[in-house]
C-alpha cells in the first residue's frame, strides 16, 4: 500500500505510571503475548504498510528489544521496512519533544525523502482491529486534508480526559475537536489515528515551526477544524483505549469475553504478530484446575486458575490459587498463594502461603522482579 | 561465489517416506509429521544444530517435500537464515550425464558432494529426521577428534528385544568399534546406532565413491559404507548418549512420545536447549468456565470449551462443550464438536469432527491407536 507508518510509542505519559515505569506505553504488556505496540504495527502490516518509524521518547530500550528487526511483522525489508526514532536533535531542537507536531518536526526530512503518498499516524495506546485501506478509500473519496478514525462510544468524567472528540456535520466533517474535555456522555472519541496526504503533512510541519507549533491536537485539528477538510471514518469493532492502570485491568479482563476475543484475535483482517519467544507449549499438571482464562505459552500449571489471563512462561505452583488477576511474562506464584485481582509484573515471585488481594475496581500491582 | 570453510556442516536425511506411519505420512514426508504441541519432528535435529554451533545444514528431501519445504522456508525459524551457510534443500538434481532419485541413504549424500566441497568442511555430520531428542552434537564432535577417529556413530542402549529393529554395533574398552550389524537377528550387543554420524570429510568422500562403484551395495550408511569402512580397518567410534531418544517411526511410537513429554521426568521440552519451531502467529489459548484441563499440554490459540485430560493439543484447535480427549495427540486446527468423545488417538491436522461422535477406544480397551486423517471431515451420517 502506497502510505508510510508513523507510531508514537507514548504520547501519554500523563498516566500508566505503574506498568510504564520502566518502559513505553507501547511495549506495556498485553493480551498475554502481545506488547501494545503490536496492534498498530498488526494494522500497518495487515493494512499492506512495509514502511512503518516509531518515534520514541524515554524508556525505549523494551520497545527496541522488543521490535528489534521488525522480522517478527515481516518489516525486516529492503526497502522500507521499520526504523526507530529515539529522542532525536534538529537544528534548534534539542531535548524531548513537546507533543506529536514538535516530533514530527524532527523526522520531517524521513517523512519528506519517503515516496509514499500517504501517511497514517497512529498512537499506541489505543487497541483496535482495522484495514486502513479503507480509510485511505474514503479519504479520497472525500478529498480530506486528514481523515480522523473515531468511535461512538460512552466515556464518563473520569476517562474524558484522555480523549480527543470530534463533531460532525451530516457529511462527517469535522465541525469542532475537544481536546481533553472534563465531560460524559455519548461521543465521537478519536482513536488517536489520522491519515493524510504526505505533502499535506510537511506542510502543516512547515507551518508548525514558522508558528513555533507543536501539539497535533491543539494546534491542528482544534485550530484548524474551519479551516482545513477534516473528516470521520467510523470504526465500530473491538476497541481498548489503555490510559491508566484501572482501564489496563478492565480491558484485559474484557478479553476473556467471547466476543472480544474473536473480534481482536480471530478477524478476518489478520493476526496479531508479535515477537517470536520458542517457548514451549503450556503444561497442566494432574492437579491443575482452570476456569475461564487466557494462558500463553511456556507455562507451568499445578495449581488453580479462574478468570485470569497468563503471560508467557508464567509457573503457578500447586496448590495456588490466581482469580481474576493478570500475570506477566516469567511470574512466579509460589505453592499454597492465593492472588485475587492482582496484576504481577514481569519476573515478579510471589512465595509460597502468601495472599495478596486487590479488587476489580482497584486492583494491586506489584511491580516487575519484585519478591513477595 | 566463494563461500567460507566451515569446519563441520551437517547433512539431513529427510527424503524417507516413513511408511510405517501409515496415513500420517501419506501427503507429508516423515519430518514434516507435527510433534509435541507445536513442533515437527525436522525441529529436534535443526535445532539440535543451531544449539551446537553448526550453522550450515544441507536438507535431502525426496518424498513428498512440499510441506517441508514450504516448513524450512529461509530457516529463520531456527536462525538459519545466514550469510554464509545456513539451510539449503537438495531435492535430486539432474546432470549431463546421469540423473537418478536418491537410491540410498549414501547415494544421496554421493549426489550432493559437490555441495559439501563447496564449503570445504574437515567434518561431516549426518543426521536424520525421524528422532525426537536434544543433543550436543559439539561434545560429539569433541569426542570424534580427542579420538582422532575417522567416523564416530552416536549410539544408545536399548532393550534386549528391540535391538533386532536397530543397527548394532560392539566396541572395545576405548569405544573403538569391532562389530556393526544392520537389524541383526540375534544382536551381539544392546548398543544401537542413532542413525548419527561424524566423518572426516576425505574419508566419507572416498568411501561413498568406492561403495557408488559397487554394483551389489544398496547405497547404505548401516548397510553398506559403514561395514565397508570397518572391514578396510578405519578408526571407527562408538559415542554413547545418555539422554532421552526416541524414533518415531511408527504410530504407537509417535504416540508415545508425545506422552511421554507430559511427565517433565521423562522429556522435558521447557528448559535450557530451546527447540525452535515455525508456528502460526496466534493468541494465547482459552479455556472456557466450564472445561477440566488436566496432565496435557496446550498450544497457543486453542479454544477448549470441553475436558482435556492426558493429551497433547495443538495451536488452533477448538473442542467445543461437553466434548471429552482423553489420551490423544490433536494436531494443529483441528475443531471437535461439542458431546463428541475421542479416545486413544492421533487427529491429523485440520480435521473437522461433527458433535455427538466417538473416536478411537478408551485406552484400558488395549485396542490400538485410532489414526484420523488429515483435511478429514468426520460427521454423523
Amino acid at each position: 500500500m502506497n502510505a508510510l507508518g508513523i507510531i508514537f510509542s507514548d504520547m501519554q505519559d500523563w498516566s500508566m505510571t505503574e506498568l510504564a515505569s520502566h518502559r513505553s506505553v507501547a511495549a506495556i504488556p498485553y493480551g498475554g503475548r502481545y506488547r501494545l505496540i503490536d496492534f498498530p504495527l498488526a494494522n500497518m502490516v495487515n493494512s499492506g504498510v512495509d514502511k512503518v518509524c516509531i518515534i520514541t521518547k524515554s524508556n525505549y530500550k523494551s520497545l527496541m528489544e522488543h521490535v528489534g528487526s521488525g522480522k517478527d511483522w515481516d518489516l525486516s525489508r529492503k526497502k522500507g521496512g521499520i526504523l526507530i526514532f529515539p529522542p532525536y536533535a534538529v537544528g534548534e531542537n534539542h531535548g524531548l519533544f513537546h507533543g506529536r507536531l514538535d516530533a514530527l518536526k524532527r523526522v520531517l526530512e524521513y517523512i519528506s525523502s519517503s515516496s509514499e503518498k500517504y501517511v497514517i499516524l497512529s498512537d499506541s495506546d489505543m487497541i483496535y482491529n482495522i484495514n486502513y485501506k479503507d480509510v485511505i478509500a474514503y479519504h479520497v473519496e472525500k478529498k480530506a486534508d486528514i481523515t480522523a478514525l473515531y468511535i461512538r462510544t460512552d466515556i464518563d468524567r473520569n476517562t474524558s480526559t484522555h480523549k480527543i472528540i470530534y463533531g460532525f456535520d451530516e457529511d462527517n466533517r469535522a465541525n469542532d475537536v475537544l481536546v481533553y474535555p472534563i465531560t460524559s456522555g455519548t461521543y465521537n472519541v478519536g482513536l488517536n489515528t489520522w491519515i493524510m496526504n504526505k505533502e499535506f503533512l510537511e506542510a502543516l510541519i512547515y507551518d508548525a515551526i514558522a508558528r513555533n507549533y507543536s501539539d497535533f491536537s491543539i494546534d491542528v485539528l482544534t485550530r484548524k477544524v474551519k479551516s482545513i477538510k477534516i473528516y470521520g471514518f467510523e470504526y465500530n469493532g473491538y476497541f481498548a483505549h489503555i490510559d491508566s492502570l484501572q482501564s489496563y485491568y478492565d480491558n484485559s479482563m474484557g478479553l476473556l469475553k467471547k466476543e472480544n476475543l474473536d473480534s481482536l484475535f480471530y478477524s478476518n483482517i489478520g493476526p496479531i504478530y508479535t515477537k517470536t519467544k520458542d517457548s514451549a507449549p503450556t503444561k497442566y499438571c494432574k492437579d491443575a484446575s482452570v476456569k475461564n482464562s487466557l494462558i500463553a505459552s511456556g507455562c507451568t500449571i499445578e495449581g488453580t486458575v479462574e478468570n485470569s489471563i497468563i503471560f508467557r512462561g508464567v509457573r503457578i505452583g500447586k496448590g495456588a490459587v490466581v482469580k481474576n488477576s493478570i500475570v506477566i511474562s516469567h511470574g512466579n506464584i509460589g505453592e499454597n498463594a492465593k492472588l485475587d485481582s492482582i496484576v504481577l509484573d514481569t519476573h515478579a515471585y510471589v512465595t509460597n502461603n502468601r495472599v495478596l488481594l486487590g479488587n476489580s475496581n482497584c486492583p494491586f500491582f506489584i511491580k516487575r522482579y519484585s519478591i513477595v | 561465489m566463494r563461500l567460507v570453510k566451515k569446519e563441520c556442516i551437517a547433512m539431513l536425511l529427510a527424503g524417507g517416506q516413513g511408511s510405517r506411519l501409515g496415513v500420517l505420512t501419506q501427503k507429508i514426508a516423515k519430518p514434516s509429521v507435527p510433534f509435541g504441541g507445536k513442533y515437527r519432528i525436522i525441529d529436534f535435529p535443526l535445532s539440535n544444530c543451531v544449539n551446537s554451533g553448526i550453522d550450515t545444514i544441507g536438507v535431502l528431501t525426496q518424498y513428498q517435500p512440499l510441506l517441508l519445504n514450504s516448513y524450512i522456508g529461509d530457516g529463520k525459524s531456527w536462525d538459519l537464515d545466514r550469510m554464509n551457510g545456513g539451510i539449503q534443500i537438495l531435492p535430486p538434481y539432474q546432470r549431463v550425464d546421469d540423473s537418478e532419485w536418491y537410491s540410498g541413504t549414501a547415494n544421496a549424500i554421493y549426489q550432493n558432494m559437490d555441495f559439501i566441497d563447496q564449503y570445504n568442511p574437515e567434518y561431516v555430520l549426518i543426521l536424520s529426521g525421524d528422532h525426537i531428542y536434544k543433543m550436543d552434537y559439539s561434545l560429539m564432535l569433541q569426542y570424534h577428534k580427542e579420538k582422532n577417529a575417522d567416523c564416530t556413530i552416536s549410539v544408545i542402549d536399548v532393550p534386549v528385544k528391540e535391538a533386532s529393529r536397530f543397527g548394532i554395533l560392539s566396541s572395545n574398552d576405548e569405544g573403538r568399534i569391532v562389530d556393526f550389524e544392520e537389524k541383526p537377528k540375534n544382536p551381539k550387543s544392546t548398543k544401537a546406532s542413532m542413525g548419527i554420524y561424524i566423518f572426516n570429510w576425505d574419508k566419507l568422500k572416498k568411501y561413498l565413491k568406492l561403495d557408488e562403484k559397487n554394483p551389489e551395495s544398496t547405497k547404505d550408511f548401516g548397510k553398506d559404507v559403514i561395514p565397508l569402512m570397518l572391514e578396510s580397518g578405519e578408526k571407527l567410534y562408538s559415542y554413547e548418549f545418555l539422554g532421552y531418544w526416541k524414533d518415531v517411526g511408527t504410530i504407537e511410537s509417535l504416540w508415545q512420545a508425545n506422552m511421554d513429554l507430559l511427565d517433565e521426568n521423562v522429556f522435558d521440552l521447557s528448559k535450557d536447549w530451546t527447540i525452535y519451531s515455525r508456528h502460526a502467529e496466534m493468541p494465547p489459548h482459552y479455556i472456557s468456565q466450564n472445561s477440566t484441563v488436566r496432565n496435557c499440554i496446550i498450544s497457543e490459540g486453542a479454544v477448549i470449551y470441553g475436558d482435556v485430560e492426558n493429551s497433547i493439543i495443538f495451536s488452533g484447535v477448538k473442542i467445543g462443550e461437553n466434548a471429552v480427549v482423553k489420551d490423544s495427540v490433536i494436531m494443529a486446527d483441528v475443531e471437535i464438536q461439542e458431546n463428541t468423545i475421542i479416545n486413544n488417538s492421533i487427529i491429523d491436522e485440520a480435521v473437522n469432527i461433527g458433535p455427538d461422535l466417538k473416536i478411537g477406544n478408551p485406552i484400558e480397551k488395549n485396542n490400538g491407536i485410532t489414526v484420523v486423517p488429515r483435511d478429514s471431515i468426520i460427521n454423523n451420517d
